[in-house]
């Protein structure tokens, strides 16, 4: 092992601006609504107004004799999606299943499922004619009600199929074991469904190129993951897919499937043979493009007196959609978060007509750490223990799920910044005593963890005549400011200037790079920029020949267009020539790079701590989050500024998540009756506190070159129970089913 | 949203006149509401009659009377020193309401005319008595959090949203209109309507009625008021329940009190005998809580509102409390 | 300045459009638009009598200064200033996040006013001067906020920040910036879903403080 880390002196760790952000801050970032094609017309979706059942006949005629209307397309009349045919998924995570095949047939599956698009030469007249189009439908009685159907729960195909699936029933010691213990307690909680609702409305613009030629302007998180699945719909070459999302307003997970709307608007595209542009309204936010699922959960805990656990139960079942499996790892973390000779776990999904979920931020870690921290707290004031001491007693200097070391785990070191940040010592033991004025005063915290799943990727790299360096993979940044980093980590390995090199991302003809999700672009795709930036060197080493065949490729020095060796600087070769050496062609490299076989020798994971203080009146049970501290344990920081700005957003979502966020549904209809931005509320201005984050930063060179581990997933997990806790702190009341209204607190 | 036609009369008689003529005609000052609810296809008026630039945005004060333009904006009145200084209440409950951009749209006419918040009325797939008369209300057997405990009909449950109207109907403001059969005062409080048989009818105005002005009474509530809004984040929402409070204290006893909440019912919810119940008493919790036991007389809730039946009184008390610093 | 008319959308020659038109008509009572001082409608109305009016009552005539450059449009009166600035002007860095007014991300300057302009019809501003993003900084002199976000990194994914800018801007010169509570209370209408409040109010606290001139 590389006890180094790879940079020493150089920008990675700086507080580097964004390299994007003057575009961002003069509106001229372009998302993918944003691009002006020729010919370019409006598209507007008609969804169901029933759960489920069929479209006994659907009338367009008004809708087509609207000024401006192109077409109406539905499933009487639309194109077949070759792919349509006999298309499944491969069971898989996140969606065993049959994906909903747009304007294939009649069949309604959930309420507001796009059942039309129409198309008009403006957005004014596709909308209006869209409330034009009439739909009769044969109803069949639809199940929405979790709480009513959880008998209909079953075991993910994955896990049935493979009983060592993540997903499977696990044991570990005695089934159930907590319940031998002295001291035990057995609680339910519930977390509502959560909506992911970026600012930037879901939105696609669909231009047909040629008959088998097809660009997308797209609102993804992943354009290689989208590019395979239109070239696979449509029968056409990867290649021939081109993906663009060089700008993406936010997307949480929202962005790691491919939607119904997306296809629609291709079809149409096809349809009128111009190019479509499509923007989900916030309504169809709620309906057409996935949410953190409703999840009931409950805990067995149990320990003894002095407070070493003796087990822990912890079962999950989370709503799923009628067509797809959408499984998360809700239950995993109680396997290793915690020293414990029991535990047990079941994950179950449950059917309904409703669309289906998708991962979000935390994705079920989140959901999961906020019955486990939750379950800690409750049993820490059992046992009348503080609760980080509790769970100090029972901290884990080995994963006890697999009995493998951790590549680093300084999660010790986030409790005591966290500790000593908050003012932890202020914290009363005894719930409901600490006041001021009107309000009662609580302290909790929560812990988080997600695994540092460092992926394969490829990255290019291309030195321009005018000595800058362009790097390129088709990842995207949804906001971590994955450029920014990509630049600095390209810069240290190049050993030039930040200015000097440019990191261009967005694209499906770029080099293949998986998703942004799970918490992976900087130590996946950082890994193959660095792996691109040697590459680089090398190649121009080789042409260098004899000039530098003394030194190594990583001595290369690379001043403006001039090369020479750092350790001696009379070895000088002007780029110009290496250019001709290269047969005229600027030096340009692709190159691969995958983890090894660390993950089977090493536990890797990212942690983090949250402590909040919270004030809670009593009289009108409103909370306010006074003071957040977020630490985190996420290996290297390459750029202390976009790292500690994902840390505040995980703690803000945290501040939804716990107090505000919650999409209801009223089950007569199963039609969402919370879907704006007025009626689900997500953390204003006024809700975010001063949050301070503080950062380990230490490197664990096991996971990638770079040290990092991955911070967006953590910024989140354990926020919520945080919160939750210190609601409980502040006011003895225990509430278990998110979020803490003020209703739940008089 | 449906085609219409657009207008801009330079005279309020002009706007009158085109409104009494076309019943499928809406006037449209900031916008705010009417265009959300056209988008939605709640509201489908084919003629729009702007009046947002008629002369009617003066703030005058005249005889110990606010004479407050109906153009007059949210936010303009919310800033005014002298409404700052002689009803801090009314400029506390409009700085309670939307957002800082809104408030600068929005005006004082539209904020008491806009329609309820119920996502039963929003959703035009769903039914509802207001929106669509006969079709049956959503809320009454279904999610109905934020519906109304006073007040309502088995036609319908919704509530008024309006945060400034609370503070007016408090202040025993009255409202200026002028229609085609002339010139009328309507008392604030009998502005809006209860649902009754017809939920479909928000408020006491005739068709063709504009709403010209509101004149506010400058009262002895220039220091103990105070605007509570319990919400359910911290800033830009609806309330759960508000109340807006006003005392006139003289040696901590209370000399006058005026008392309303919102979020109750289809109508700022003034409270009489609670305002009466607290006069000649001394300003102590004591005092505030019998008077919101009070307040809460008759007072009925729904399958997910009966929140509001405990967070009614604890908002009057509170309220009373920050208007008198009682701790 | 030049006057420009960006609109020249091609006319779409459907069948079913003159009958909606009529019916259009009907309910329209041009007569009782002819009772009213001179709106752009009525003018056209004014002029001539039969169905060609009704393209002008589809569309209406508007004057428009955006960021300095006059404007002559001719748009439908349902066209919001949101659509209108993104769709036809292609002036894209004002977003739509809601089209409801509940989230501030199309927050721009109309005669000085921070407004939502998702719920502004386009023809209500007849007249009146508008500034968005694009016309914050002088050339390439970024205006003090938007340095600020910059450097405090008031944002991440970008989309939720002309609007915040806008609305910072107004928010300072509105005197509602003298504390970091009544910046967040007075910042309320913008929604970050990234999250990226504290730096925000860092930012605007900093331009605040700075008395640069907003
Ligand atoms: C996201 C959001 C949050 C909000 N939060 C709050 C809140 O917390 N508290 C609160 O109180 N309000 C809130 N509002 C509502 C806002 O205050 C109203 O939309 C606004 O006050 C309406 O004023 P307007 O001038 O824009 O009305 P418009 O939309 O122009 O008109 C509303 C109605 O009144 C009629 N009308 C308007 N003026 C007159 C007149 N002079 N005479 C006769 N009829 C007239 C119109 O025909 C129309 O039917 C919120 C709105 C939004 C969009
Ligand atoms: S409460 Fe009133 S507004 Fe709501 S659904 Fe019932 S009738 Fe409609
Ligand atoms: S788009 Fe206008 S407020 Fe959201
Ligand atoms: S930066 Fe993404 S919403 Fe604010």
């Amino acid at each position: 092992m590389n006890e180094q880390p790879l940079f020493k002196d150089g920008v990675v760790g700086d507080r580097m601006n964004r390299v994007d952000g003057r575009l961002k801050v003069t509106g001229a970032a372009q998302y993918s609504a944003e691009y002006q094609l020729p010919g370019l017309v409006h598209g507007f979706l008609v969804g169901s107004t029933i759960a489920k059942g069929r479209i006994k006949s659907i009338d367009t005629k008004a809708a087509e004799r609207a000024p401006g209307v192109l077409a109406v397309i539905t499933h009487v009349n639309s194109i077949k999606v070759p792919g349509f045919a006999n298309r499944s998924q491969p069971d898989e995570p996140p969606t065993a299943g049959q994906p909903l095949r747009v304007f294939h047939d009649e069949k309604i599956l959930f309420n507001d499922q796009p059942i039309a698009i129409v198309v008009a030469d403006t957005l004014e007249r596709a909308r209006y004619a869209a409330g034009l189009v009439k739909t009769q439908y044969e109803a069949d009685q639809h199940a929405t009600n979790f709480n009513a159907h959880m008998d209909r729960a079953k075991v993910p195909a994955q896990a049935k199929k493979n009983p060592k699936s993540p997903q499977a029933d696990h044991d570990r010691g005695q089934v159930d074991g907590y319940k031998t213990a002295p001291v035990k307690l057995e609680m339910e909680y519930v977390i509502p469904t959560e909506m992911h609702n970026p600012m930037e409305l879901q939105s696609i613009i669909a231009h047909w190129e040629a008959p088998d030629k097809l660009t997308v302007y797209d609102k993804v998180q992943a354009v290689k993951g989208t590019q395979r699945a239109f070239a696979k719909d449509w029968g056409i070459p990867e290649q021939n897919v081109k993906v663009i999302a060089t700008f993406v307003g936010g997307a949480f997970g929202n962005g790691l499937h491919n939607w119904p709307h997306e296809t629609a608007a291709i079809i149409a595209a096809k349809t009128v043979n111009r190019p479509v542009k499509l923007v989900l309204t916030r309504e169809q936010m709620f309906t057409m493009v996935g949410y953190r699922p409703y999840t009931w959960q409950r805990i067995g805990i149990g320990a003894t007196p002095d407070g070493k656990l003796v087990g822990i139960t912890h079962e999950a079942t989370g709503q799923t959609s009628t067509y797809e499996d959408f499984t998360e790892s809700t239950v995993q973390q109680t396997r290793m978060m915690y020293q414990s000779p029991n535990i047990s776990t079941r994950y179950r999904i449950l059917p309904l007509d409703i669309s289906t979920p998708i991962w979000m931020r935390g994705p079920g870690e989140a959901t999961g750490a906020f019955a486990l921290e939750s379950a800690m707290d409750e049993l820490a004031h059992a046992l009348n223990l503080d609760p980080m001491e509790f769970r100090l007693r029972n901290y884990t200097d080995t994963d006890p799920d697999n009995g493998k070391p951790w590549s680093t785990k300084y999660l010790k070191e986030c409790y005591q910044m966290g500790a000593e940040r908050i003012g932890w010592k202020n914290r009363q033991m005894q719930p409901g005593t600490n006041k001021q004025g009107d309000w009662l005063v609580g302290y909790g915290m929560g812990v988080g963890t997600f695994g540092a799943n460092r992926g394969s990727a490829k990255a290019g790299a291309r030195m321009l005549a005018n000595g800058t360096v362009v790097l390129q993979s088709a990842t995207t940044d949804i906001g971590p400011g994955t450029g920014t980093v990509m630049v600095q980590l390209a810069a240290d390995a190049l050993g030039m200037p930040p200015e000097k090199v440019r990191f261009e991302l967005g694209n499906s003809l770029f080099p293949d790079a998986p998703s942004q999700g799970g918490s992976a672009t900087v130590n996946t795709v950082g890994s193959a920029v660095v792996a691109a930036c040697a590459a680089l060197k090398e190649k121009l080493y080789q042409l260098a020949g004899s000039t530098f065949s003394a030194a190594k490729p990583a001595d290369i020095v690379i001043k403006g267009t001039q090369l020479s060796l750092a350790n001696n600087a009379s070895a000088k070769v002007a780029y110009a020539d290496l250019i001709k050496q290269n047969n005229g062609q600027e030096v340009a490299v692709v190159t691969e790079s995958k983890p090894g076989n660390e993950r089977q020798k090493y536990s890797m994971y990212s942690f983090s701590v949250h402590f909040v203080e919270v004030h809670v009146h009593q009289l009108t049970g409103e909370v306010r989050v006074k003071k957040m501290v977020a630490c985190a344990d996420a290996g290297t920081i390459v750029n202390h500024k976009t790292a500690g700005n994902q840390m505040l957003g995980g703690a803000v979502g945290g501040i939804g998540m716990a107090l505000t966020e919650g999409a209801m549904i009223d089950d007569r209809f199963g039609r969402y009756v919370t879907k704006d931005l007025a009626d689900y509320h997500v953390p204003v201005h006024a809700d975010a506190p001063a949050i301070e984050v503080a950062f380990v930063d230490k490197p664990d060179l096991i996971v990638d070159p770079m040290g990092t581990k991955g911070i967006g997933e953590i910024a989140i997990i354990g926020a919520a129970p945080a919160i939750a806790n210190a609601v409980f702190n502040a006011t003895g009341k225990r509430i278990r089913e998110l979020p803490i209204t003020p209703d739940k607190l008089i | 949203m449906n085609q219409f036609q657009y207008v801009r009369p330079s005279k309020p008689k002009a706007a009158i006149d085109a409104r009494a003529k076309d019943q499928n005609s809406q006037f449209i000052a900031g916008g705010t509401n009417l265009l959300d609810l056209m988008k939605r296809g709640v509201m489908n008026p084919e003629r729009l009659i702007d009046i947002s630039r008629l002369p009617l945005d003066k703030l005058e004060r005249e005889n110990n009377t606010f004479r407050i333009g109906s153009m007059a904006l949210n936010a303009t009145v919310a800033d005014d020193k002298q409404v700052l200084e002689k009803l801090p209440l009314l400029a506390q409950a409009l700085n309670a309401g939307a957002s800082a951009q809104l408030r600068n749209m929005a005006t004082i006419g539209g904020n008491m005319l806009q329609r309820t918040r119920c996502p039963y009325f929003y959703d035009t797939a769903l039914p509802c008595n207001k929106r669509e008369p006969g079709s049956g209300c959503g809320a009454l057997e279904g999610y109905n959090r934020m519906h109304a405990i006073f007040g309502f009909s088995d036609k319908c449950i919704a509530v008024h949203p309006s945060d400034m109207s609370v503070a007016l109907v408090a202040l025993d403001a009255t409202v200026l209109v002028s229609g085609p059969k002339g010139d009328r005062r309507i008392p604030f409080g009998e502005l809006h309507r209860l649902p009754g048989d017809m939920p479909q009818k928000d408020t006491t105005l005739e068709p063709g009625e504009l709403i010209t002005a509101v004149e506010v009474p400058e009262g002895p509530f220039t220091k103990n008021v105070h605007y509570l809004k319990v919400r359910e984040r911290a800033s830009y929402a609806f309330a759960l329940v508000s109340v807006a409070a006003a005392l006139q204290l003289e040696n901590n006893i209370i000399k006058d009190a005026r008392l309303a909440m919102g979020g109750v019912a289809h109508k700022p919810w003034r409270l009489t005998e609670a305002e009466k119940s607290l006069v000649g008493k001394p300003a102590t919790e004591a005092t505030f809580q019998a008077a919101a036991a009070i307040a809460m007389q008759g007072a009925k809730a729904f399958k997910h509102n009966a929140y509001k039946l405990k967070l009614g009184p604890n908002a009057i008390v509170q309220a009373l409390k920050n208007a008198t610093n009682v701790a | 300045m030049a006057d420009s008319t960006p609109d020249s959308k091609p006319e779409n020659p459907e069948c079913g459009h003159n009958a909606t038109r009529r019916q259009f008509l009907k309910q329209s009572s041009v007569l009782t638009a002819l009772a009213f001082t001179p709106g752009p409608v009525v003018q056209a109305a004014a002029a001539e009598w039969d169905e060609k009016i009704a393209a002008p009552f589809e569309k209406v005539g508007l004057k428009l200064a955006v960021n300095g450059k006059n404007y002559k449009l001719s748009v439908e009166p349902r066209v919001t200033l949101l659509d209108l600035l993104r769709e036809q002007l292609h002036l894209t860095g004002t977003k739509k996040g809601c089209d409801y007014g509940q989230c501030g991300a199309c927050t721009v300057h109309v005669d000085g006013k921070r407004v939502n302009s998702c719920l502004a019809l386009a023809v209500m501003q007849d007249g009146r001067e508008i500034t968005t993003i694009e016309g914050l900084a002088k050339g390439d002199d970024l205006h003090p906020m938007q340095e600020a976000f910059i450097k405090h990194d008031g944002f991440q994914c970008g989309y939720c920040t002309p609007g915040q800018i806008m609305s910072a801007v107004a928010c300072i010169r509105e005197g509602k910036a003298d504390s970091e509570g009544e910046i967040r209370e007075f910042m309320s209408g913008n929604i970050c879903r990234c999250g990226a409040y504290p730096n925000i109010v860092a930012a605007i606290q900093e331009v605040k403080t700075g008395g640069q001139k907003v």
